[in-house]
């Protein structure tokens, strides 16, 4: 992680484009956190990257003064992987809906989980389709009536920290878009940790499925006695009712691209001092 | 010195000798061989290969190492052209410098899975959504493999776009002799030297602020500039301005689109790369590409050692159609036989440009290849 010797103020990591979410969106506070983690990180623009796929959440790259890829529909992973892995001083971010992250993008959570590749995974997850009026997510509850579902949904939703947790993500958190300075926190543990780092955001979507007052009383903070090292006590509390806030798991095997490195070795590519100095020099 | 070798190996030795750092693949037949090179080779110069979880991650972690300062590579048969579609639209769209390998195989679906084809000529052209060109490159033998795979890199650096290698499951697989000096190495072009020339570019919009998609004129191509070269800039897949943010600003869509085509169409002279193998007072026209050629150029000397007068073209650049070329050709002849392992894709684009002349085609779809002989059959 590269870093500054002084933070760039939040504002300044604002790019001169203006959110057009819907006022009272939960992305918004999503935002106002990552770019809050940005700060505090002291990280520096020209080394952080962040990839998108479709939705709601597409457009966060545009709103971030970092790089930016704005991609296609669920394939916000594959590119944070590519980018990750031909850069891997670059700090990266991929950002996405619960559409995107485990839906149409579902295939590739549980590789880059297993791959564990250094990219911190942002979901914002509304329980519903935003962008495109209000059809059901893979997180919708049963029995949700919508236009796209006139009478009610069967299909049980997806339990995305259970589901994370068994693909062997090595951070797996939950936070709430209406408590930013936690939510904050979450971020700049996901970033700091090296590895694969999911972090589900619930984010209401006032348009389509105002879940304000519900998120509220489903979510409580992580117990303070839960060992983030203890997969099995994560998955209990993954499994119960209340919606816990705050880090499930964490474990510090090595990512993907020190092994690609270690894997360079073994092929033959042994680090000579040209080619220190050839990355010293970039 | 001479070696016995095949095509997989020629193109990612030609991968490599073009700077190519990082590649991602799905297991498929033919293309397999290529994925395993690859895993095998590129660790050993400091690249990265990955298997990737299906052919879209494999496609889309190429896209953004591209981005990150790579030169990519990906290689698939046609149904992971299929899965490829949307993300070569983002390449596309993007302008995404980046080689596809196609080691066509037989027919839709799994088809014929070990059997030879050439059915995804009009595929790989218009594989996206919008219908925007691509550049498309056809090797015939196993030392093009490598030089056309070079070209590619160069071409896909110069016109930022995807750049598709065309081969197929016989010219891969199969074995053959090659005489070492016959591979011809292509110099690539650096990094961001685009139109503008070479070097880091100085692209600000009106407010001094850094434009990645600024070109000029319409049929320029912006300089590359990737992640990590100190210069805050965003790429995207939807409708854009210069500074990479969705506009639906009609004139300026427009523009959008008028140059992801006339960059490459433009450009056709750059791009254009036949074998002409013209006899004066010939009547007949052999044309084809890929493997076929091979069958075609040994007709070729037969007919010629039985006293018969033959002109043949080998197209190497499908996509643009090398008109010029092709037309040149054509001169003077008085039929045109375009021979593919496909029901005639390629003819049309032939007909379309002989006027008056007869266009006939020698087409094999039973994943047999067509002979020497069937050539034979139709010189006159």
């Amino acid at each position: 992680m590269i870093t500054l010797a002084e933070p760039i103020k939040v504002k300044d990591w604002k790019s001169d484009v203006k959110p057009i979410w819907c006022p009272g969106c939960g992305d918004y506070g999503v935002l106002n956190s990552l770019l809050k983690a940005l700060s505090d990180l002291k990280l520096d623009p020209d080394h952080v990257a962040i990839a998108s796929g479709i939705g709601c959440s597409g457009r966060f790259p545009a709103f971030v003064n970092a790089y930016g890829f704005h991609g296609v529909h669920g394939r916000a992973l594959p590119l944070a992987t590519g980018i990750k892995t031909a850069n891997p001083e670059l700090t990266v971010f991929a950002v996405g809906g619960d559409g995107d992250a485990f839906s149409i993008g579902g295939g590739h959570l549980p590789h880059a989980a297993r791959r564990n590749v250094d990219v911190t995974y942002v979901v914002m997850d509304n329980e519903i389709y935003g962008l495109t009026k209000g059809q059901p997510s893979p997180t919708s509850p049963i029995g949700m009536e919508r236009k796209a579902s006139p009478y009610g949904t069967y299909d049980a939703p997806l339990n995305p920290i259970a589901m994370v947790l068994s693909y062997g993500a090595s951070f797996v958190a939950r936070g709430f878009s209406s408590q930013p300075r936690e939510l904050t926190e979450l971020i700049k543990r996901g970033v700091q940790h090296q590895g694969f780092s999911f972090i589900q955001v619930m984010s209401p979507c006032v348009t389509f499925f105002d879940t304000y007052a519900y998120f509220k009383e489903i979510t409580a903070p992580m117990p303070e006695s839960h060992d983030p090292s203890d997969r099995m006590a994560a998955m209990q509390l993954a499994l119960e009712r209340t919606q816990y806030l705050g880090v499930f798991y964490e474990d510090n095997r090595p990512p993907h691209h020190v092994h690609m490195e270690e894997l360079q070795e073994k092929a033959g590519n042994h680090l000579t001092l040209e080619k220190l100095l050839e990355r010293f020099q970039r | 010195m001479r070696e016995f070798t095949d095509g997989s190996t020629a193109i990612v030795r030609g991968a490599l000798a073009a700077g190519c750092t990082f590649f991602a693949g799905y297991p498929i037949t033919p293309a397999s061989p290529i994925l395993m090179t690859m895993m095998r080779e590129l660790p050993k110069v400091g690249g990265v290969a990955i298997q990737a979880e299906d052919e879209i991650s494999a496609v889309g972690m190429c896209i953004g190492a591209t981005m990150a300062g790579a030169r990519t590579m990906t290689a698939t048969s046609g149904p992971g052209i299929s899965l490829y579609s949307e993300n070569i639209g983002l390449a596309v769209m993007g302008e995404v410098p980046l080689v596809v390998v196609d080691v066509q195989r037989l027919g839709p679906a799994t088809g014929g899975a070990t059997t030879v084809g050439q059915g995804d000529v009009q595929f790989v052209r218009w594989g996206t959504a919008g219908g925007y060109p691509v550049i498309v490159l056809a090797p015939s033998s196993i030392p093009e493999c490598y030089s056309l795979t070079m070209r590619a890199f160069d071409l896909a650096e110069r016109f930022r776009c995807p750049v598709f290698l065309l081969t197929d499951k016989e010219l891969n697989y199969t074995m053959n002799t090659v005489e070492l000096d016959e591979y011809q190495d292509v110099p690539v072009r650096e990094r961001g030297a685009g139109s503008e020339g070479p070097g880091m570019p100085k692209t600000q919009d009106s407010m001094g602020l850094f434009a990645p998609y600024r070109y000029h004129p319409p049929d320029g191509v912006p300089p590359m500039v990737h992640f990590g070269q100190d210069v805050v800039l965003r790429f995207t897949g939807s409708t854009h301005d210069e500074r990479a943010f969705i506009t639906k600003h009609p004139p300026t869509v427009d523009a959008l689109n008028r140059h992801l085509a006339a960059k490459i169409e433009e450009h056709r002279d750059e791009i254009e790369l036949v074998t002409a193998d013209l006899e004066p007072g010939a009547r007949t026209l052999l044309l084809s590409y890929g493997v076929t050629a091979r069958a075609m150029r040994e007709a070729v000397q037969k007919a010629r050692g039985g006293g018969q007068k033959v002109s043949a073209l080998t197209i190497h650049s499908l996509w643009p159609t090398p008109e010029t070329a092709i037309e040149t050709a054509l001169d003077g002849v008085e039929r045109v036989v375009v021979a593919e392992l496909n029901l005639g894709q390629y003819r049309r684009e032939i007909e379309r440009i002989a006027h008056g002349c007869e266009v006939l085609g020698i087409n094999r779809v039973d994943g047999e290849l067509i002979s020497p002989d069937q050539f034979l059959e139709v010189i006159r």
